[in-house]
């Protein structure tokens, strides 16, 4: 009994312990991903390493393709097939775009109408990844004459399994 | 002129300058003024990096009510296209100051997620909370009522954003601000009421020329079977967005935006026209 007593009380101060220094292990910067061997093309890598990439936004330009946004928009209008399902909401595709304008570590999040996660239909994330990870006219961008690598994603709004919407 | 007045508009009005952690000192909350400092420090450092989000999380220790720490944290997330995290972070901050973050959190649902009915809700419930002017957008391109009228012609309520977009003009005829007219006159040449369109497209003109505008001016022309100004003017359309006078916004693209490929394809449409 007393030896329950003490572990009881073990356990009980350990938690007190975790409480007080929980504290969050943040990336280098929020949204970063690390390469995985499961996941990640071995072949595609950041010219300047993983700790010198920015996002799309930071040269001021925007998102940049060749052909304008409207492009990304015209290839996803002609290759993405409607799938019937009763499912809307959100889902956001990040990657790298090097200097030399190649993409690669695809990540995927999904929510739901009211900002839940959720997970769509496969033949919809698929597609839609898969179109993405074809996707060849990302520019190469600059930041004081130096190209770098960046951080790009595409959201796309999803209404009853049509594609309806891209961002950013 | 007026793109001087909006930048300075948000310099002042934007959290970030006009956040003074000695207010809360001398209302006697010293926790809040803690946090508040704490919050300066993260400030030494980009809103992405790990320092930033570690000092944030240092100030909602010191006082977790305090709001302005869970708004500053949440905009990383926001910028990154990450729906999931950044919801409950700006949430928080709504809940303990609607006053100040309510506003704001409407814009963002509008600007980055297209979340439209969310967007028009959330503005709805700030201007019954303020009462009063309910003041611009996070980036100073639209008074909050705009972009709320944005939301309703996305949702189909062409009518409804026409009555916002007109009433707002009504008192506020002097200040155009950046795009007023321009979606004011968008709305009409979709309803069909072509004079309508142009004089708002006209007005749009004078006060902030757009490649944009004036391809919208080209297709009333059109529609109105004027067509060597329909000629003419979508090809001063292409000449302002090689120019760069366009709807811009680093992070996402305008509603009713005009893209170059969309300017060329009518370009080669008009040569079939003859006069």
């Amino acid at each position: 009994m007393r030896k329950v007593f003490y572990f009881t009380c073990f356990l009980f101060l350990f938690s007190c312990k975790n409480k007080k220094t929980e504290k969050v292990i943040y990336p280098r910067q929020v949204g970063d991903i690390t390469y995985d061997v499961k996941l990640d093309n071995p072949n595609f890598i950041p010219c300047n390493g993983d700790d010198k990439i920015l996002q799309y936004f930071n040269t001021g330009k925007g998102v940049e393709y060749r052909g304008g946004k409207k492009e990304i928009k015209d290839l996803f209008e002609k290759n993405y097939t409607h799938v019937k399902v009763d499912e809307s909401g959100l889902i956001r595709i990040r990657f790298i775009v090097n200097c030399k304008g190649e993409t690669g570590r695809f990540r995927v999040i999904q929510m739901s109408d009211n900002y839940e996660q959720f997970t769509f239909d496969d033949r919809i994330t698929n597609q839609l990844l898969m179109i993405t990870q074809g996707l060849d006219g990302w520019k190469e961008k600059e930041n004081h004459g130096t190209k770098i690598d960046y951080y790009q994603y595409l959201t796309f709004k999803i209404e009853k399994g049509n594609l309806i919407e891209i961002l950013p | 002129m007026r793109i001087i007045i909006v930048c300075l508009l948000i310099c002042f009005t934007s959290n970030v300058f006009t956040q003074n952690c000695d207010a809360y000192k001398r209302q006697g909350e010293i926790k809040k003024y803690e946090a508040c400092k704490k919050q300066k420090e993260a400030y030494k450092f980009y809103q992405f990096t790990k320092e930033y989000q570690e000092l944030l999380d240092e100030a909602i220790q010191i006082d977790s009510t305090y709001d302005n720490a869970y708004w500053a944290k949440s905009i990383a997330y926001l910028k990154s296209g990450d729906f999931l995290s950044w919801k409950p972070l700006i949430d928080k901050a709504v809940e303990l100051n609607p006053q100040m973050h309510l506003g704001y959190r409407g814009w963002c649902r509008y600007q980055f997620f297209r979340d439209y009915k969310g967007a028009i809700s959330d503005i709805e419930e700030y201007e019954r909370i303020i009462k009063d002017d309910i003041g611009y957008c996070q980036n100073g391109d639209y008074h909050l009522l705009i972009a709320k009228a944005i939301c309703y012609k996305a949702i189909g309520e062409k009518d409804k954003a026409i009555k916002i977009i007109e009433d707002y003009l009504k008192d506020n005829d002097e200040e155009s601000d950046l795009y007023n007219y321009y979606h004011l006159g968008v709305l009409y040449f979709e309803r069909g009421d072509y004079n309508k369109a142009l004089s708002n497209l006209e007005k749009q003109k004078e006060s902030n020329n757009l490649a944009d505008n004036r391809y919208y001016m080209a297709m009333c022309y059109k529609k109105m079977n004027n067509t060597n100004k329909y000629k003419e003017t979508i090809l001063e359309a292409k000449k302002l967005f090689e120019e760069g006078y366009l709807l811009n916004d680093p992070y996402t693209h305008h509603y009713d935006k005009v893209y170059l490929s969309q300017i060329e394809e009518e370009i080669n449409k008009s040569k079939r026209f003859n006069p």
